[in-house]
């Protein structure tokens, strides 16, 4: 009798959960951005006026009704990449070859009604303001969409271009949290962003390795200020800032000074956040000047450059990952051998993610046909390709059209990267003022 | 717990469920956010079958606009009154004409008539985003997406990045300032002095600004402030060339934490400088600044037709707030939002003060709800839409 008693019990709560649910709002899911509950910001000591892109914003402009120039040729795609005079060329080409990859594969099936698709490739050039120029290229060219490109001192300039020339963009390559939050109508980004990375490393290094006093040694540029900014706000917020903060420029190859002013404050952890080249010499000299703290950095290490430049060094070594390389997904699997077949490499971050933002615009445009506004909208509707499946994983956008999937951590183990989920924050008592905004 | 208990509780329950699903389905979602419940107030239902111009107590309506002037009789222009494109960026008043700048040429309405000029004629590009007219020699200055143009004497002079020491190819923003032309780029701001024939660049080099993302700026009293992108409001000034920035206090992308603190966001729009009031637009709402206090608006919280602005321009008191969703004008208390129907030619200037609200139907009204560009002059208000340029008259 007391069993049944119990039973009916369990069984009356779990009716009843769904209807509190309903009665306190918490149907509504995550806070923007994934933010933990503990780092929203000012959340314990002031509500904001304004919480932005909790509801994904319109286009109200003209141009659904534009029908597309008869006897076209080719169906054009744009592409915006550091292609020469950077030094993230490896990481441009990469993301070019997939995106080529997608435009052939496309092509295989029909192209679009028959007409093939081209890629219009354009390099960022890596100068201030050049990457505007070039998407006004692209409007002469007559681009349905483009994607691009990993700068982000060129991005966020590629994309106030494409807002007045009114082109859809998919991000496969900058992580730049401020990137999506520009509130442009035209910018989606498939690639998860520093956000994500920050409350991932966060959550390892502080909550579960319990680490407290951690030292940062980030590029003196735009990708390391901003890429460390939330893991700088969140460490800080939580009681921990870091003990200290040292910076590079690249092409740097000497460290020891910066390194030295670390050692002498003897940190639990050090964070590395700078490309693959600097990151891997970094490490090296650490070890060298028996300097024995865990080392934790940014994506931009899962690189076979890292691991060649870091040696033995690179050992132990816990980064970020925007997907797994190694999931044991058919898709996944199929790319990287194409890949290695086409091109005779392995394909990195930047070219898996390329290839799938290229394949959802080539499948956008099956969908409605070529007009920007209704490719936008398409992308944009958070329902169509809310859940797109690529082979860098699913795609979940936020009303900021950034993607919120889960990460990965990468760790070094006898010399190359392995991959596990990357630890979460429990979303228990979601504080945030939230709109259903279908993620 | 017996039988008949458990019964009475899912019972209960399921009524409980069915209430509070009916109260949300017909609950008011603005009362929800505490956004105040405005009083609105058609002023003649059945105006729109009417055959007068305004209806009968339009003028108790505009009336109580007070400072704010209130356009009606509403004109369209499209390529099918000889615009070169639907697509217009920007509009500018001048004298007797009117210069519009489209994504295909740069078109010019002088006598009832429109002449396009083109690549063809000597502009630098046919995307004309922004043009100015220096009201000391005349000549016309225009921002397009391939450089900068001076038109002169019945010719165009381009300067680019490469005969010049322009910033950026693509001028977002060209602004006349005594014998100086300003221009906002992506590449930096920067001023051409006519009379020198010297181009001085601001980046963040060697302005407060961690990138050189600029795309509008406006000037008075001394000073000109850029709309640095990501980077507030740098002020600069003309006798003393000093700097200084304005961001938004908070420090945070995805919130306002107060409204009245400082610029409201960091992605910054525009600027429009009169009557010693700054405004400036962003896509996230729009701030005034009187010198000393700083005040903040959005469309929840005041007449504005929507939060994302694309342009800015100020006259006397009034600002003209070119937003993607209706073309809002205020002087900071009264507002009146300029919206056209989905679909008719028609629409309707709504009237804000406090949380009281009155509509005028307007036939026809604006030629398209997102607005990109305007300007104002005498009795007549222009605005550059994404279907087309359209002229309003003072209502008076």
């Amino acid at each position: 009798m007391i069993t049944t008693s119990r039973i009916r019990l369990a069984h009356l709560i779990i009716f009843l959960l769904p209807v509190f649910s309903i009665l306190s709002g918490q149907e509504k899911k995550t806070n923007y951005g994934n933010i933990p509950d503990e780092l929203v910001a000012y959340d314990r000591y002031q509500k904001a006026y304004k919480y932005h892109f909790l509801e994904p914003i319109k286009f109200y402009g003209a141009g659904r009704e534009k029908i597309p120039p008869a006897g076209l040729k080719e169906v054009r795609i744009g592409f915006l990449g550091p292609l020469e005079g950077s030094i993230i060329v490896t990481l441009g080409k990469q993301m070019l070859q997939g995106s080529m990859l997608a435009i052939e594969e496309a092509n295989k099936k029909g192209g679009y009604k028959g007409i093939p698709f081209k890629l219009m490739v354009h390099n960022d050039v890596g100068l201030w303001g050049a990457a505007a120029n070039e998407i006004v290229k692209m409007d002469d060219e007559g681009v349905w969409a483009w994607v691009g490109t990993i700068d982000d001192v060129n991005s966020h300039v590629a994309i106030r271009a494409t807002l007045k020339l009114e082109i859809p963009v998919i991000n496969p390559g900058d992580p730049d949290p401020t990137y999506t939050e520009t509130n442009i109508p035209w910018v989606l980004r498939n690639i998860p962003d520093d956000r994500q990375s920050s409350y991932a490393l966060v959550k390892m290094i502080y909550t579960d390795k319990g680490y407290k006093r951690v030292a940062m040694m980030r590029a003196n540029n735009r990708y390391g200020r901003v890429g460390t900014m939330h893991f700088n706000r969140s460490a800080t917020r939580i009681g921990f800032p870091p003990v200290i903060e040292e910076r590079f420029n690249d092409l740097e190859t000497d460290f020891r000074q910066q390194l030295e002013r670390i050692k002498k404050i003897n940190p639990d952890a050090i964070l590395v956040w700078g490309n693959a080249k600097e990151s891997g010499l970094i490490v090296k000299q650490i070890r060298e000047m028996g300097m024995t703290q865990p080392v934790f950095g940014s994506d931009r290490m899962v690189n076979p450059e890292f691991l060649e430049t870091a040696g033995k060094h690179s050992e132990g070594v816990v980064t970020t990952c925007q997907y797994n390389p190694d999931a044991d997904e058919p898709k996944l699997k199929a790319f990287r051998a194409n890949y290695t077949k086409r091109f005779g490499m392995e394909p990195n971050v930047f070219a898996a993610h390329a290839y799938d933002a290229v394949n959802m615009i080539i499948a956008a445009i099956h969908k409605v046909g070529l007009n920007r506004v209704l490719i936008r909208d398409i992308l944009t509707d958070l329902k169509t390709f809310q859940g797109y499946r690529g082979v860098t994983g699913v795609v979940i956008f936020d009303g900021a059209f950034n993607n919120l999937r889960p990460i990965y951590m990468a760790k070094v183990s006898n010399g190359r990267f392995e991959f596990s989920p990357a630890p979460r924050y429990e979303q228990e008592n979601v504080i945030y003022k939230k709109v259903n905004v279908g993620y | 717990m017996n039988s008949k208990t458990y019964k009475y509780i899912i019972a209960f329950s399921i009524l409980a469920l069915l209430i509070v699903t009916g109260l949300l389905l017909i609950r008011n979602p603005a009362e929800t956010e505490n956004i105040p419940v405005n009083k609105n107030q058609s002023v003649i239902e059945d105006y729109r079958n009417s055959g007068d111009r305004y209806p009968g107590n339009s003028s108790q309506v505009i009336k109580e606009a007070g400072m704010v002037p209130v356009y009606g009789n509403w004109r369209t222009f499209t390529t099918k009154d000889g615009l070169p494109s639907d697509k217009a960026y920007t509009v500018r008043i001048d004298g007797d004409r009117v210069l519009v700048g489209t994504h295909d040429g740069m078109a010019v309405y002088e006598n009832e008539k429109w002449k396009t000029y083109t690549t063809k004629d000597g502009l630098a590009h046919n995307g004309v985003v922004s043009v100015d007219v220096d009201e000391l020699t005349g000549d016309v200055w225009i921002a397009t997406l391939g450089g900068l143009n001076r038109w002169s004497g019945g010719k165009f002079e381009t300067f680019n990045q490469l005969n010049s020491g322009m910033p950026n190819d693509l001028v977002y923003n060209v602004f006349c300032y005594g014998a100086h032309i300003w221009v906002a780029t992506g590449g930096g701001a920067g001023h051409y002095d006519t009379r020198t024939r010297q181009w001085e660049i601001f980046t963040e080099m060697n302005a407060p600004m961690h990138e050189p993302w600029t795309y509008a700026l406006s000037a008075g009293d001394g000073k000109v402030w850029i709309a640095a992108w990501g980077g507030g409001v740098i002020e600069y000034n003309t006798e003393t060339s000093q700097f200084r920035d304005y961001v938004d206090p908070d420090g945070f992308m995805e919130i306002d934490l107060q409204p009245d603190d400082g610029v409201i966001h960091d992605i910054t729009t525009a600027t429009a400088y009169s009557d010693s009031i700054l405004w400036v637009s962003t896509y996230f709402g729009m701030s005034r600044y009187d010198g000393k206090n700083w005040k903040g608006y959005f469309d929840h919280d005041s007449g504005l037709a929507s939060n994302f602005i694309n342009f800015i321009r100020a006259e006397g008191k009034v600002v003209f707030v070119c937003c993607d969703n209706g073309l809002s004008s205020t002087d900071g208390t009264t507002w009146v939002t300029y919206k056209k129907d989905d679909d008719s030619e028609n629409g309707k200037a709504i009237i804000t003060y406090g949380t009281e609200k009155k509509e005028i139907p307007l036939s026809p009204s604006i030629s398209h709800n997102f607005i990109i560009g305007v300007d104002a002059c005498g009795d007549f208000l222009w605005a550059a839409t994404s279907k087309g340029v359209c002229r309003g008259e003072l209502i008076k």
